[in-house]
């Protein structure tokens, strides 16, 4: 379980998270929408200190740690149980697809390399890509970037895995496939914050949606409750520009 | 013409300049590691931003670059001694070649720091996010994600500057050290031929510093080739174990 209490974050006087609460079940699914510069992905930023918050705590598992006062040994306990994938990918352009997804094994984890690798192999033919083991970034489509980054991010076996706009730099034609991967991830029991603005997706994956606005929570609910019972005018005006 | 110059000696003298080629070398030798090393320290401190040695590192480096390389090694020769000299510390029978160096390995140091500097802040701060977010410490980001991408765009300019480097070890005869420069001072006195001397100097220098640039291409382009042929280490044959593994579990399946 993951229990985020009362994390507000500013940038200079531009507060952009203000107090929000957030629990989060084991092997829950969590969708954040939320219209741009809303905190969404602050949010998640903050979750795993790339942006150090303000104020407020953050427990995952046995760690239970306070934003502010959290030294790095704290900041790598709380890392080394979540796992990113961003909305550029940000593979390591250095290293090859295989290469990519064992790192934090070998390197953060100390597995043996032979351990890592075959459970490397495992997960990047999972997404697909057991043929593109080789290829560096460069060499693969976004989507394929965003496999491999996605791999990358389950080789760890985190407590929860935050997607930051996964495929919001991707082609049309390449985000099915990213959220296609995604989907068969969720079914595996995986615990997931995601922050899209693919509502249908959102709709689909999600045990829970959150709508924040301005720092704050505006509603949350089941997917139907939020998209079909919603409640709050301002979620209301927000779906409304998406339904078609 | 033939008063001034004369081919006999430069056959004469050829032989003896070239054995301070050493000297010469190893001052290069020295001050780049040392410069490498100083030079990585003074840029990670900027970068990080750690106070004081931050700012320390700051005038270090302007001084460092806005004074005459001579000046450095006469503050390193006869300033240093005598500052030691006052709480009892008592260096100055040391050998010539370690003060010049240390002077050397100081000013590169310098030089190297910006290099450096630019070429880790050159990389793109998601990598640095990317790392940190598996978990790897911050060590392990310089050491497996900023420095090898870093000394990629870093490399061409690493070059020029001992290129440079090469040249300035020109000067360490003012403290009478026997490089390839002070060996043509002092056969210019022996044979009263000076011209002959400062020809041979200059060839060796355009040959070395020429051999270096080409060096300095071939491995900068073979840093850029396809890296297949590079990852000849552990990797591969790790791969291929784990691969091996997993036919295997497959037939038995």
């Amino acid at each position: 379980m993951i229990e985020i209490k009362d994390i507000s974050k500013s940038f200079g006087k531009n507060a952009i998270l203000k107090g929000m609460n957030v629990t989060i079940e084991k092997g829950e699914v969590v969708v954040i929408l939320g219209p741009s510069g809303s905190g969404k992905s602050t949010f998640l930023r903050c979750i795993n200190f790339l942006e150090r918050a303000d104020a407020g705590e953050i427990s995952i598992g046995q760690t239970k740690v306070e934003f502010k006062k959290a030294k790095s040994k704290e900041i790598l306990a709380v890392r080394r149980k979540t796992a990113m994938v961003f909305q550029q990918y940000d593979l390591f352009l250095h290293k090859s697809a295989i290469e990519n997804v064992v790192e934090g094994l070998i390197i953060a984890r100390k597995e043996p390399k032979e351990e890592a690798y075959k459970k490397g192999l495992e997960l990047l033919s999972k997404v697909g890509l057991k043929d593109k083991r080789d290829a560096y970034p460069h060499q693969l489509s976004g989507g394929q970037q965003q496999r491999v980054g996605i791999a990358r991010a389950l080789a760890l076996n985190p407590e929860v895995i935050l997607f930051d706009e996964p495929t919001s730099a991707l082609d049309p034609e390449l985000v099915g496939e990213t959220l296609d991967v995604i989907k068969h991830v969720a079914q595996t029991g995986v615990t997931m914050i995601i922050v899209t603005h693919e509502m249908s997706f959102a709709y689909e994956i999600a045990d829970r949606v959150i709508f924040m606005e301005d720092g704050v929570i505006v509603e949350q609910g089941s997917p139907e409750e939020l998209f079909e019972q919603t409640k709050e005018e301002r979620t209301k005006q927000f779906l409304a520009r998406f339904s078609r | 013409m033939n008063e001034f110059f004369k081919w006999e000696y430069v056959i004469t003298l050829f032989p003896k300049v070239l054995s301070a080629l050493p000297t010469t070398l190893f001052i290069v030798l020295f001050a780049t590691l040392i410069g490498s090393f100083l030079g990585l320290i003074i840029a990670y401190c900027r970068i990080e931003r750690i106070p004081i040695v931050n700012q320390i590192s700051a005038v270090y480096v302007s001084f460092i670059r806005g004074t005459p390389i001579l000046v450095q090694m006469f503050i390193v020769f006869y300033g240093v001694p005598s500052l030691l000299g006052v709480i009892g510390i008592d260096i100055s029978n040391w050998n010539k070649l370690y003060f010049i160096y240390i002077t050397y390995g100081i000013n590169t140091s310098a030089y190297f720091s910006e290099i450096f500097r630019s070429a880790i802040s050159s990389v793109p701060a998601s990598q640095y996010e990317a790392a940190a977010s598996i978990g790897l410490t911050k060590w392990q980001t310089y050491r497996r994600t900023l420095i090898p991408q870093a000394g990629k765009i870093a490399f061409p300019n690493l070059g020029v500057s001992i290129v440079n480097l090469l040249q300035n070890t020109s000067l360490a005869f003012s403290l009478g050290v026997l490089d390839i420069m002070g060996k043509v001072q002092t056969l210019g006195a022996l044979y009263y031929r000076v011209l002959e001397g400062y020809f041979i100097a200059a060839i060796i220098f355009i040959v070395l510093s020429i051999s270096l640039e080409k060096l300095f291409n071939m491995l900068e382009k073979r840093m850029h080739a396809p890296k297949r042929s590079r990852q000849v280490t552990m990797q591969p044959l790790a791969l291929e174990r784990a691969e091996a593994a997993m036919t295997v579990q497959k037939s038995i399946k």
